[in-house]
């Protein structure tokens, strides 16, 4: 279950912090495609998963500000270059893969070195202890600190404010003074950042190889869990294990008959009822209350 | 849509083919001869202009679905869903029924595609009117839940129990005609050209494209001289799903023969993209579709005869759009009814 959802987890902290600032980041799937694509490459040539990692968040970074410019300096409605970089980084990573790699489909060698696992003495004693606590991958701990991480800077900080009185009303936050267009920048280098994380972790640490479109959704299943957590980094990060719980917990209810497509898309249709329920319950409240203030007039 | 406009999207064209001639070129080949096979590939014989219009006839369809939602000031990503559902309701209409001329089973087929694809549209098209629900997210996560569903239905009630996932062929009265074999370009071309010239006409000269356009421009000032901007939303987004849903159909019943689970791997998207780059101009969306139609067929003929693989097509495609895309400065936003509209949930018009 953590495992599922760690990839996702990433792809909706990418997502989230830019949906603060009003941008609705669609294209954190390329953004992991590249990442994952940059680490495999890096670890094989150099044998280093230290540099892998960096060089995941480079790469993320530089898909992160391709959408940044195109977005914020040339006006490019946000959804449609998110999605082209998505399908940009899905021919790049195809190409690269066969051009520099020279493997077809995915790509897997002994010369990967991979991100490691957290191991524990003391908890390696106990069979039981240690298949629970004792066998999570390095990027696994630094997700769910990240998620603490994020939710402080967003809502603490003098950072988050700003970002989130952007992600409020673009034209209040210009005339208090903000920065928008640089906040803006920052806040995507911080996305690209968290989304090269997600692919360092997704080829590096949840399988060990690179595979073409290897990504395979996960963005917007992150985009998903953002929306289902409305932005805040705590919720959301409930958002995506319910979907990773879904996912194993569907795989395991196959063998019982039970047609996993049924389980899979619960997911999805109980983000759109919450997402749903919200948005009824607050329009009614205000129709109730613009019928009291009728009736005091 | 201006002048300055067809040489802006002109431009994004040349200057992708210009990155790609040099990548071509660094990777040892004579970019012009490569693509000059790319063109041959997308014209030359039955296989290759077949193919082109094979491909081109859902871009069409899915790129007019997506035009149609922004014409209500809808921003509807789940054509996908609809493509599916539709493909999925016109198998099973093409192999449940038997006995039937094709004069009446193509058009039930047709029918019952629409009907799916549209019906699944109004699901988020009334979240979006009724309670303000952001209709990318709804979408986006429904689109999801469709091609689940159908994935089910071809696994389980609808298998054709052969080992692949695939409902049984529908019979031959509901098949298309092909033409141009051995490619798969068929009679759908015909219907989606039909289809585009109707609804052009629909939208310009009758007064229900007025209402619709109305609605997309200006929805306070619609609701003032009479139409009901909440109904027009809903239509809007029938009609797209329902195009999305022919789609689908055509798919089935000109291509396939049978509804495959996950056969159709993002059509949606990129007929999407193809209306985003043909900036709200209708006119210009059968021309960008047959580009792209081009250079995806295309690409396969240059595999053939170079060593390069598609995956750079792929990626000059997917650059020529993030050029128009980035000059599509001004236009996209007004058709979209502003930058607020189609981002997060809690925006401040919501406070």
């Amino acid at each position: 279950m953590i495992r599922n959802s760690t990839s996702i987890l990433f792809a909706m902290l990418a997502c989230s912090i830019t949906q603060q600032a009003n941008i609705l980041n669609v294209g954190v799937e390329g953004i992991m495609l590249v990442a994952a694509f940059a680490a495999v490459a890096t670890s094989f040539f150099t044998g280093s998963w230290v540099l892998a990692i960096f060089a995941a968040i480079i790469a993320g970074v530089l898909i992160a500000l391709i959408i940044a410019v195109a977005n914020i300096k040339y006006k490019a409605d946000i959804f449609a270059v998110g999605m082209t970089v998505n399908m940009l980084a899905l021919a790049l990573t195809k190409f690269a893969n066969h051009n520099i790699l020279h493997a077809s489909g995915s790509f897997t060698s002994q010369d990967i070195k991979p991100i490691p696992d957290v191991k524990v003495a003391a908890l390696s004693g106990n069979a039981v202890v240690d298949s629970l606590f004792n066998q999570y991958n390095l990027m696994e701990f630094i997700g769910i600190i990240l998620i603490f991480v994020t939710g402080y800077f967003m809502y603490k900080t003098v950072f988050g404010l700003r970002t989130r009185s952007i992600g409020m009303n673009q034209m209040a936050a210009l005339t208090a003074g903000i920065n928008v267009v640089k906040q803006k920048y920052v806040v995507m280098v911080i996305s690209g950042v968290l989304g090269g994380l997600g692919g360092a972790y997704l080829s590096l640490g949840y399988t060990h190889m690179f595979t073409e479109n290897m990504t395979n959704g996960r963005g917007f299943m992150g985009v998903a869990a953002m929306f289902f957590g409305n932005m805040n980094p705590v919720l959301g990060w409930v958002g995506c294990l319910l979907f990773g719980l879904l996912d194993s917990v569907g795989s395991q209810l196959q063998a019982y008959g039970i047609p996993s497509q049924l389980i899979l898309m619960q997911p999805y249709i109980i983000t759109v009822l919450i997402l749903s329920a919200v948005l009824i319950v607050r329009k009614r409240k205000k129709t109730k209350l613009q019928s009291t203030n009728a009736g005091e007039a | 849509m201006k002048k300055n406009d067809y040489i802006e999207i002109l431009l994004s064209i040349l200057a992708a083919l210009f990155i790609g001639g040099i990548v071509i070129f660094i990777m040892g080949f004579n970019p012009l001869a490569a693509y000059g096979e790319l063109f041959k590939g997308a014209f030359q014989g039955n296989f290759g202009f077949g193919s082109t219009l094979a491909k081109f006839t859902p871009l069409l369809l899915t790129a007019l679905a997506f035009h149609i939602s922004t014409t209500v000031s809808v921003f509807n990503v789940g054509v996908e869903g609809s493509l599916y559902l539709g493909a999925m309701a016109a198998a099973w209409v093409g192999f449940g029924l038997t006995g039937v001329p094709a004069v009446i089973h193509v058009p039930l087929c047709l029918i019952a595609g629409a009907a799916a694809g549209g019906l699944w549209a109004l699901i988020p098209a009334a979240l979006k009117v009724y309670y303000n629900v952001n209709e990318i997210c709804t979408t986006i996560l429904l689109n999801y839940v469709a091609i689940d569903i159908t994935s089910y239905m071809v696994n389980f009630p609808l298998s054709s129990k052969s080992g692949s996932p695939q409902t049984p062929s529908i019979s031959d009265s509901a098949s298309l005609t092909e033409f141009m074999l051995p490619s798969k370009a068929n009679t759908g071309l015909f219907i989606a050209i039909a289809l585009f010239v109707v609804l052009y006409w629909m939208l310009y000269h009758t007064t229900m494209g007025y209402r619709l356009r109305s609605t997309g421009a200006n929805p306070a000032f619609s609701e003032y001289v009479g139409i009901n901007p909440k109904r027009e939303m809903m239509a809007g987004m029938f009609i797209s799903g329902a195009l999305g849903g022919i789609a689908g159909a055509i798919e089935v019943m000109g291509v396939y023969g049978c509804f495959l689970d996950n056969f159709s791997n993002g059509i949606a998207n990129n007929g999407m993209l193809v209306a985003l780059i043909s900036r709200g101009d209708i006119r210009i969306i059968p021309v960008m579709a047959f580009f792209l139609a081009i250079l995806q067929s295309g690409a396969l003929g240059m595999q053939r005869y170079t060593s390069l693989d598609d995956s750079i097509i792929s990626a000059i495609i997917a650059l020529f759009i993030l050029f128009a895309t980035m000059q599509g400065l001004f236009k996209l936003k007004t058709t979209f009814g502003g930058p607020k509209k189609h981002t997060g949930l809690k925006t401040g018009s919501e406070k």
